[in-house]
């Protein structure tokens, strides 16, 4: 008697459900739930795809099949939506307002901070574009490809197969969008302001140090400098000392370059 | 639910890999975080000049040693060869200032002349991987009179070749402004590598492993992988600067414009013998990057062998297990 692959796949797609194990073990598998759950709608999404097709043309099902997948990885969190979102720190201060008095220096430090953070965002909201562009624009050549010579017969495997596929359309979109200069452009922003951000926080944390006595970091990365300097010189007289050093080429001792204190 | 339904989440649960190495080693040199091993003998000599494996600085080593039926280092033993391996350790804020110049200079010169001076030799043979295998090609260049043959595994030269997605990437952001005066984190070099490809290493991978139903050795192998791949120290921040800048941004060394410490490093000085490992389905080193070094080289005697593999099939794959270390050896063997 075959196996009936639906009830393969729910067993499969249940195995990630949390607290469905009697022996706990699921609980060790909450780091799968968001692929799980994908997989789950995957499966979905294909048993309409087999009831449609028995009942409506092959290009209609397959059309629809696409829609739904396309629909379901528009939510894919990106590695960059990760990091920081729109559900971070709210910009304090207007960019452009006048800073003045005492605290001036803090105020122009904020607005920076704020600048940087619409950068952010609006990085992050162009790389979502492109994500969503290409999971569409896989949609469409999986839906594309389907149409033109569907599945025989609903075997998990085939499903397995079909996964497999959608994965290739959906790395080829993603890979042809992310060599795109548009996109490497929308990447360096968000990289780019994320380094700005992070610099002014540091000045900030910086400058609350020290009205505390506190060290700092540069005051550490002051004393680190020297001591690698001391470090080299140490090292190079060693290396004059030994014998069969004047046959191999060293570089020259040198003095590791001192960087401006921060503000 | 059967028994049976759990038993790829319970031998996944149950997976302790362990994924530090598993043939025997002497570790002969340490150099603060830096550690020089020698691996223990377990078959004939077939070739007399020590090897010295250079890893890159962005991965721990022991993916060249992850388990004993998926090790280049054992295939090596295997054929007979004297390994040695540099663990280059997991960088700290200390070392924040640790420039290329100091890993070459220091660290893998250290090294070098350990080897050399203990079997009492003028030059040895380097094997440097992906990242290591700039590094190596940078020693061999500074310092040709203490390599004997070098062997290059996925490691790019070319870093413009069209393929290069990490590339491109870099290429456009200001990498001084990431690196600041600190270290670059391994968690944010993972997301890196994680979005080259994402819905294939965020997702297929493991719906493929559960789909597979793997044993318990089948669940190891994976978790020593998955291991493997985030474990990842961080990047002491100026050679990190200055390998993006010079490397992927400014594409000098396969310029001819590399200079560290006020040396220039020029291939075309490089005249030993020289043998290329290449994955054809690498997604992080594209062919096209590694191929390149043939046209840079001054050898005469470049051998370049391209394996059907991706980038870490090279080292773990079955398939690697029985080509990789035997052409090493047998390349070596005729030099």
């Amino acid at each position: 008697m075959q196996p009936d692959p639906w009830a393969q796949w729910l067993a499969f797609s249940a195995r990630f459900t949390p607290g469905a194990s009697p022996s706990g073990i699921a609980q060790n598998a909450s780091s799968f739930a968001p692929f799980a759950d994908l997989s789950e709608r995957f499966n979905a999404a294909a048993r309409a795809y087999f009831d449609g097709a028995a009942n409506a043309p092959a290009a209609a099902a397959a059309q629809s099949f696409g829609d739904s997948l396309r629909e379901l990885f528009s939510e894919i969190q990106l590695p960059w939506n990760l990091s920081a979102g729109t559900g971070g720190a709210p910009p304090m201060f207007t960019p452009n307002s006048p800073a003045l008095g005492a605290s001036r220096e803090s105020q122009l430090r904020a607005q920076r901070m704020a600048e940087a953070w619409r950068r952010i965002e609006e990085a992050q909201r162009r790389l979502q574009r492109f994500g969503a562009d290409a999971v569409r624009e896989a949609a469409a050549t999986f839906a594309a490809g389907l149409a033109a010579a569907p599945p025989q017969a609903p075997s998990a495997e085939a499903l397995h197969k079909l996964y497999g596929t959608w994965i290739d359309c959906a790395e080829d979109a993603y890979a042809r969008a992310a060599h795109g200069e548009p996109f490497c452009n929308a990447l360096a922003d968000y990289v780019n302001a994320s380094s700005e951000w992070r610099k002014e926080l540091q000045a900030g944390i910086e400058h609350s140090a020290k009205l505390l006595d506190l060290p700092t970091r540069s005051e550490i990365n002051t004393l680190t400098q020297r001591l690698m300097a001391v470090e080299h010189e140490l090292r190079a007289l060693r290396e004059q000392s030994r014998p069969e050093a004047a046959a191999t080429p060293q570089r020259a001792p040198q003095r590791v370059p001192r960087k401006k204190a921060k503000p | 639910m059967t028994n049976n339904s759990f038993s790829a989440l319970a031998a996944l649960a149950a997976a302790t890999p362990g994924a530090a190495g598993c043939s025997e080693r002497e570790m002969v040199r340490q150099s603060g975080k830096v550690k020089l091993y020698r691996y223990r003998p377990i078959a004939r000599p077939s070739v007399s000049t020590p090897l010295l494996i250079v890893y890159a600085l962005v991965n721990r080593p022991y993916m060249m040693d992850l388990q004993e039926d998926r090790s280049l280092i054992r295939g090596l033993l295997n054929e007979g060869l004297d390994v040695y391996l540099i663990d280059w350790g997991y960088p700290d804020g200390a070392d924040r200032f640790t420039t290329l110049a100091d890993y070459l200079d220091d660290h893998l010169a250290g090294c070098v002349a350990h080897i050399l001076e203990a079997q009492h030799l003028d030059a040895l043979n380097m094997l440097g991987v992906c990242q290591g295998g700039v590094l190596s090609l940078c020693f061999s260049a500074l310092q040709p009179q203490r390599i004997k043959n070098l062997i290059t595994m996925v490691t790019p030269v070319d870093f413009h070749s069209p393929a290069d997605l990490l590339s491109k990437w870099a290429r456009r952001i200001d990498i001084a402004a990431w690196v600041g005066d600190g270290n670059v984190s391994g968690d944010v070099l993972n997301q890196l590598f994680l979005s080259l490809m994402p819905f294939r290493l965020t997702q297929q991978k493991y719906v493929d492993l559960l789909a597979a139903n793997p044993d318990r050795a089948g669940a190891e192998n994976f978790m020593r992988v998955e291991q493997w791949i985030f474990d990842s120290p961080d990047q002491a921040g100026a050679a990190f600067r200055e390998f993006v800048t010079w490397f992927y941004q400014e594409n000098r060394l396969a310029q001819n414009r590399l200079e560290i410490s006020g040396r220039k490093v020029d291939l075309r000085t490089l005249r030993v013998p020289v043998l290329n490992l290449i994955g054809k389905r690498d997604h992080l080193v594209p062919p096209a990057a590694s191929l390149a070094l043939k046209g840079l080289v001054g050898s005469r005697d470049y051998t370049a062998l391209e394996f059907d593999l991706g980038h870490i099939g090279m080292y773990i794959s079955a398939r690697a297990q029985h080509e990789v270390p035997a052409s090493i050896a047998k390349w070596l063997a005729a030099r």
